[in-house]
């Protein structure tokens, strides 16, 4: 099945499940933001595997359900949960859920993720807003045909994170006295962690953060003319910022403990958005 | 999962074989694969009579899984290592690393020739590795993670085991061999790297660019193995001074380094805490 068949039918499924519900904004949750969804009026809840063509995510901590409901009276719809490139799915296939909100009417998509620390200042715990970010997987979503449905051969990525959404955020932050960091996050594929020598590289090329999801769906969205605003949870320091080896374990406990102001930071985003 | 289903056949044919139980691996690196020629009690096995055994195409590189004896410890070594750049998938880099885990090792002993881009690292110079930069393009563990072999995110923190390192600068301080310590920058290959990539690949971090080794220790990190890493340099990959290179040039430097090479690996070998 072609990748514009694919994004078709999974929408024309979407569209007959939400019936007159029109979301206006899309969130992905990423590792340790799934809790968000209490914080949703839920009107319907869809299993990623009822969906035609959507990738199926594997990974401790990300349930794959479509939520589509209310937040603060915005119609919205969640990921919770994702798929990601190093569980063997292509660039293509995580465009989709992309391209899918983007067809459903969806102007605005909030992408979440939970990052490795490069910048030494930087805390587990704290939030992140992305202003951009580095692509350090050797590929990505838009390769192959174009989709031009969606948006040009050659899009431009000279801003990706929307300007106005992340002010917004940062009034938002400073209305609930958050302290929030600023960055850029560089993806790679994973899923092997960094080791010290790529965490002191990537240091050099300018990353703040780093993580292994988030530019697939940023690109892709940034493609399809949608406003991107990116939000990372620092979930540990990366390797040689610390004497402790990593575990996915530590990555889930530590964005377990700012889950309350977190979901209310992200809520009173997308009211502002 | 048909890796696993192959691994267990493979891994069931050594078995009737009756060959020693080796508790340290070696991947033989370009013009160093005679190293398994000091391996006493040697039963060798071509990889071609090993079911699902992935095949070598490279000059220098014999395809050969050689069992035995090393000073008094018990090996297996790659005689012939399997590329990326040949096979171009990472199922073929991962079956031969994780085959010897499943034959017991608990240490894999990773060597290469490689290119020295620190002004340091003449051709013939050895150097532990530190650590890796990954710049091969992709990742070996892309794809379903099979538990049995280890996590879905393996820590990196340590890719070369600290111990095992300071084993081996002390015994080369003890041999008077001069054994240098550096980040190997990997890459996929075949193509030499061109002026401005390996300026590029120093200002990232890198003292050596080679085609091998960091594939492999991602998969040995994955199963907890513990690594050493040894590079061979055979060329000056320095970008001001870059000349035309051919793989028989590295392959003469790496045969001149043998005996060098030979003696301190096996003394190392010596001193590490297995039979």
């Amino acid at each position: 099945m072609t990748l514009r068949k694919q994004i078709d039918q999974g929408c024309l499924y979407l569209r007959q499940i939400l019936g007159q519900f029109q979301p206006s904004i899309g969130i992905i949750l990423g590792s340790g933001f799934a809790h968000f969804t209490d914080s949703i009026d839920v009107l319907s809840t869809v299993p990623y595997g009822d969906i035609p063509g959507f990738p199926l995510t594997s990974v401790e901590g990300h349930d794959g359900h479509l939520k589509a409901g209310k937040v603060q009276d915005i119609n919205i719809l969640a990921m919770q949960g994702r798929p990601h490139f190093y569980e063997g799915h292509s660039m293509q296939s995580l465009s989709i859920p992309v391209r899918i909100m983007k067809s459903l009417g969806i102007g605005t998509l909030i992408i979440t993720n939970a990052a490795g620390a490069i910048n030494p200042i930087f805390r587990p715990g704290e939030l992140m807003i992305i202003h951009d970010h580095i692509n350090l997987s050797f590929t990505n979503p838009l390769l192959g045909p174009n989709l031009s449905d969606y948006g040009p051969r050659f899009p431009d990525t000279s801003t990706t994170y929307d300007p106005v959404l992340i002010s917004a955020a940062h009034d938002v932050a400073k209305g609930m006295n958050l302290n929030v960091r600023d960055g850029v996050y560089l993806f790679t594929s994973g899923p092997s962690y960094e080791t010290p020598a790529e965490v002191r590289m990537m240091k050099k090329m300018g990353a703040d953060v780093v993580g292994m999801s988030t530019f697939p769906e940023a690109l892709t969205a940034k493609h399809a003319d949608m406003k991107v605003f990116g939000l990372t949870q620092v979930s540990n320091m990366a390797a040689g910022l610390s004497d402790q080896p990593l575990t996915h374990y530590d990555v889930l406990k530590a964005t377990r403990g700012m889950k309350s102001q977190t979901a209310s930071f992200l809520a009173q985003c997308i009211s502002q958005f | 999962m048909s890796e696993a289903v192959n691994l267990e056949k493979a891994y069931n044919f050594l078995l009737r074989e009756d060959l020693a139980s080796p508790t340290i691996g070696l991947v033989l690196g370009s013009g160093l694969g005679v190293l398994a020629d000091i391996i006493t009690k040697a039963s060798s096995m071509p990889y071609r009579d090993i079911p699902h055994f992935p095949q070598v195409s490279v000059e220098g590189h014999k395809g050969n899984l050689v069992f035995g004896k090393i000073s008094g410890k018990t090996v297996v070594a790659m005689q012939g290592r399997i590329h990326y750049y040949e096979h171009t998938d990472m199922a073929s880099i991962r079956f031969p690393i994780r085959l010897m885990k499943m034959l017991g090792i608990k240490t894999l002993i990773v060597t290469n020739a490689c290119g020295g881009i620190r002004t340091d690292l003449y051709p013939g110079a050895l150097m532990l590795i530190r650590d890796h930069l990954n710049f091969v393009g992709t990742n070996p563990l892309i794809g379903p993670n099979d538990p049995s072999f280890g996590p879905r995110f393996p820590d990196m923190s340590e890719p070369y085991d600290n111990d095992l390192g300071s084993i081996a600068l002390q015994t080369a301080q003890q041999l008077g061999i001069d054994l240098s310590e550096g980040v190997y920058g990997g890459v996929s290959g075949p193509y030499y790297m061109s002026k401005v990539e390996l300026s590029l690949l120093r200002l990232a971090g890198a003292d050596t660019v080679g085609m091998s080794t960091v594939p492999e220790v991602i998969v040995a990190n994955h199963c907890n193995l513990a690594v050493l890493g040894i590079s061979c340099i055979t060329d000056m990959a320095i970008p001001e001074s870059l000349s035309p290179l051919t793989h028989e040039e590295v392959i003469e430097v790496a045969v001149q380094t043998r005996p060098k090479f030979i003696k301190l690996i096996s003394a190392i070998i010596e001193k590490m805490p297995y039979p």
